[in-house]
């Protein structure tokens, strides 16, 4: 080997030593950075005292109450938890979380039954139960992978890769940055009065403004399995932790015309013989412009009616069946 | 395969240490190679399409370079060009013509008689598209016409043919590149290269900032508006137009980005893409800035050769000089922007996204010279104005057509901008500040590159503090606020 090539050989050597040494000089200052970034958005998204990240924490890790109401933003806004809890005299907090699917209502399920047994659990049938490509919104899920082991399996649902992602401190807490500002904005109280009094339910306020088109969604959707597996290990697991369980389906401002996932879940449901309530087909609430704040939402006005039906009817259906049964 | 998934990033580096393991005259075969894993990952049902591509073009590239007479040069490049637009057209467009020759006839018969039409639906055909179909046809059409016209000579290494067609950085969205500048590059040494690889490094994390926090927490609120446009409001539809300009610019060039840097760290440049379209103060200078690759192919290899030929024609009919390069230039011009509106998607919609652009240009044409007297008498500065505002409209306008599904959608949402009032749809907060955010950081980009070139740099700055602390905040900002939601590049399914 000549001088001339061994010079070259050499500065080669040099030069990826410099780009190796380099690229982990980034790679250290990210770590750091992101270690300590990571922490106090941690630290601070569990200090939050209002907003949707409160009442997810807030319904994994705190709540106590005898009904609890899971589902998705439509369960969200149509189950009043204060005028469930006058109506029966008994304490209830509703769970539901806007765009969150059954995988999102398994997780908090898990989470609660480690702590205690609600009386009762009512699961809101969102509609397109299997549309599939809805694994994104696990993401809300992400803050809790470190703390609940019970969860994990399903935050890994999100991808492939979510274990390697979730080396990263930061990425729990992606975008949800202004959330966190938000949710610690009135930290001088322990827990925001709007929150407390709500159990959960927010409500919506004003009513279908803009003009309806036609929705056909009697075409078929393209399945996913897992979700309807979700959903019966959803039923299973209320089932025998021991509480009374009803799967209800609340109004919808339009015929729901999509009958595969609902015969598929009416199918789940009657074979673990539990109890499912479509109002979906309620006269009381379709194209009933002054109940409904959109297509898919009761307004607080339709919450109050719809909560009303769906108290008494666990007070003679539920609760008398129970007591007969005694 | 996606550029921003976990799987690229275990792909690239792999494929970036074997490149540099193997002597350099070797490494054509690597990089068949690993173009050839990409796209079966991606599309192995549809391997044969580019296979045969790769096999007519490369036979008739060496018989159009070997034939001494005229015709059968003629002769060789036709069947070449015959292959790959019959392909092209088969997998792309076959669909479109079927449906459009149906509602065609339909039209006519409704016509002709009197009867009620029946509910005959034309016969879809149920296909897959083969991957960067549209990209790797244009290259290979390309490199025929070089050799037709006797700028280049044949390749006569399959391998390294095949390389060029298929090369994984730009096999799926371009740029489309040019036989001349890339083959050179594959026979080359293509020794490791500091400055091009930390240069690489670069440009793939500007385009994963690009994609994942600005296009992608755009494409949120867009795709919601757009998705579900009867419901929403003309501030909220025309809102989302803008916002879907700047989604499609990030997303884009943020893959344009990613690509040109993988092709660096691997030794091998590619030709630019964008050129601070923002800043264009025409739609043709607006058309010299945005997918460049593409506004070339289609300058040298349809509006030049139609426009000469129209002024040649008219020249010998005694047509006036002037008159001929009016009508040639005019001609040319609205049939290449209808062309580039067909070569985005076979729909209607992307006829008129190209004809307006045609129009446009047209007009720009014929006032250019009232537009050059006026341009004297005001300020430089507000005439820039009132050329990039007028530029950003106009693309803005087009791209309704170019988001929407079909024509009727396009006209409904534009008639519900003017017509339809009502209250701003805001989405979830976070996703309006993060939109706002990223506008801004486009906006600013371009502009400073544009007339401050020297000022506001990190990654170029001169100091290395600044430029370590520049790339490891951009990665925090990926992770604190990049929408990691596997969303696809957008010029992907073209």
């Amino acid at each position: 080997m000549t001088a001339g090539n061994l010079y070259i050989l050499n500065f080669r050597e040099l030069i990826i030593r410099k780009l190796v040494l380099n690229i982990i000089l980034i790679i250290s200052i990210v770590f750091v950075l992101d270690f300590a970034i990571g922490h106090i958005l941690r630290h601070y998204y569990f200090r939050e005292s209002r907003g949707y990240h409160y009442r997810t924490t807030y319904s994994m890790e705190k709540t106590n109450a005898e009904i609890l109401i899971f589902g998705s933003s439509r369960a969200n806004h149509h189950y009043i938890s204060g005028l469930l809890e006058d109506s029966l005299k008994m304490t209830a907090y509703n769970t539901g979380r806007e765009m969150s699917g059954i995988f999102y209502q398994t997780a908090i399920l898990k989470s609660v039954l480690k702590r205690y047994t609600p009386k009762l659990i009512v699961l809101d049938f969102a509609g397109e139960e299997g549309k599939a490509e809805q694994y994104d919104y696990l993401s809300s899920l992400l803050p809790y992978y470190k703390t609940h082991e019970e969860i994990r399996n399903i935050i890994e649902l999100k991808s492939q890769f979510e274990r390697i992602k979730l080396v990263s401190e930061i990425y729990p807490f992606n975008s949800e940055i202004r959330t966190i500002i938000y949710g610690n904005l009135e930290n001088k109280e322990p827990i925001n009065a709007e929150d407390k009094n709500n159990k959960g339910y927010i409500a919506l306020y004003g009513e279908v403004k803009a003009k309806i088109a036609d929705v056909d969604n009697s075409t078929s959707l393209k399945v996913d399995t897992n979700k309807f597996n979700s959903f019966r290990e959803f039923i299973q697991l209320a089932k025998s932790s021991g509480a009374i369980v009803i799967v209800s389906y609340s109004p919808i401002f339009q015929k729901y015309n999509r009958l595969q996932d609902l015969e598929i879940c009416k199918g789940i449901c009657s074979s673990e013989n539990i109890t499912f309530w479509d109002f979906s087909k309620d006269t009381t609430f379709i194209n009933k412009i002054d109940l409904f704040y959109d297509i898919g939402h009761l307004n607080h006005n339709g919450a109050i009616l719809f909560s009303n039906i769906v108290a008494t009817k666990i007070k003679h259906e539920i609760f008398k069946k129970d007591k007969d049964a005694i | 395969m996606l550029f921003n998934s976990i799987n690229y990033f275990i792909f690239l580096p792999l494929v970036f240490v074997l490149n540099y393991s193997i002597p350099g005259k070797y490494r054509w075969i690597l990089i068949l190679s690993s173009s050839v894993i990409f796209y079966m990952i991606g599309g192995i049902s549809t391997i044969a399409i580019p296979i045969i591509i790769i096999l007519t073009t490369f036979i008739c590239g060496i018989l159009i370079d070997k034939s001494a007479k005229a015709g059968r040069r003629k002769l060789y490049f036709l069947a070449g060009l015959f292959v790959n637009l019959g392909i092209l057209i088969f997998f792309k467009y076959i669909n479109f013509i079927i449906t459009t020759t149906f509602e065609i006839s339909g039209l006519i018969n409704s016509f002709v008689s009197s009867k009620q039409g029946d509910s005959q639906q034309p016969l879809i055909l149920q296909m897959l598209i083969p991957l960067g179909i549209s990209y790797i046809t244009f290259q290979a059409i390309g490199y025929l016409i070089e050799l037709k016209r006797g700028n280049q000579r044949a390749e006569k290494n399959l391998g390294i043919f095949a390389a060029y067609l298929l090369f994984f950085p730009k096999l799926l969205s371009g740029p489309i590149e040019r036989a001349h500048h890339f083959i050179p590059q594959l026979r080359g040494k293509n020794e490791f290269n500091y400055e091009m690889t930390v240069e690489g490094f670069k440009r793939i994390l500007w385009g994963l900032f690009l994609k994942l926090v600005i296009a992608n927490h755009l494409a949120i609120y867009t795709d919601a508006v757009f998705n579900n446009y009867e419901y929403h409001s003309g501030v909220t539809l025309l809102a989302a137009s803008v916002f879907f300009v700047f989604q499609l610019y990030a997303d884009f060039s943020g893959y344009t980005e990613i690509a040109i840097g993988s092709a660096l760290i691997l030794g091998y440049r590619l030709i630019e893409n964008f050129n601070r379209p923002l800043t264009a103060n025409s739609i043709t200078d607006f058309w010299r800035r945005w997918h460049i690759s593409l506004s070339n192919w289609l300058r040298d290899y349809i509006f030049l050769p139609i426009s000469y030929s129209l002024v040649r024609e008219l020249m010998k009919k005694a047509v006036k000089q002037k008159i001929s390069e009016y009508v040639s230039y005019i001609t040319g011009i609205i049939i290449t922007m209808t062309i580039c509106g067909i070569w985005h998607g076979a729909s209607w919609n992307f006829v008129i996204f190209g004809l307006f652009f045609g129009i446009i240009m047209t007009i720009e044409f014929l006032t250019r010279k009232v537009r050059r007297k006026m341009r004297k008498s005001i300020p430089s500065l507000i005439d820039n104005i009132i050329g990039i505002s007028f530029t950003f409209i106009c693309f803005t306008f087009s791209m309704i057509f170019f988001r929407s599904e079909t024509l009727k959608d396009a006209f409904h949402i534009i008639n519900s901008i003017f017509k339809n009032d009502g209250a701003f749809f805001r989405g979830v907060p976070s996703t309006l500040l993060f939109c706002l955010f990223g506008i801004s950081i486009l906006l600013l980009k371009d502009f400073t590159d544009e007339y401050m070139p020297s000022r506001f740099l990190f990654f170029k700055n001169k100091r290395k503090y600044v430029r370590v602390l520049s790339y490891s905040l951009t990665i925090i900002i990926i992770l604190l606020i990049g929408a990691f939601d596997g969303r696809q590049f957008i010029y992907f399914k073209f």
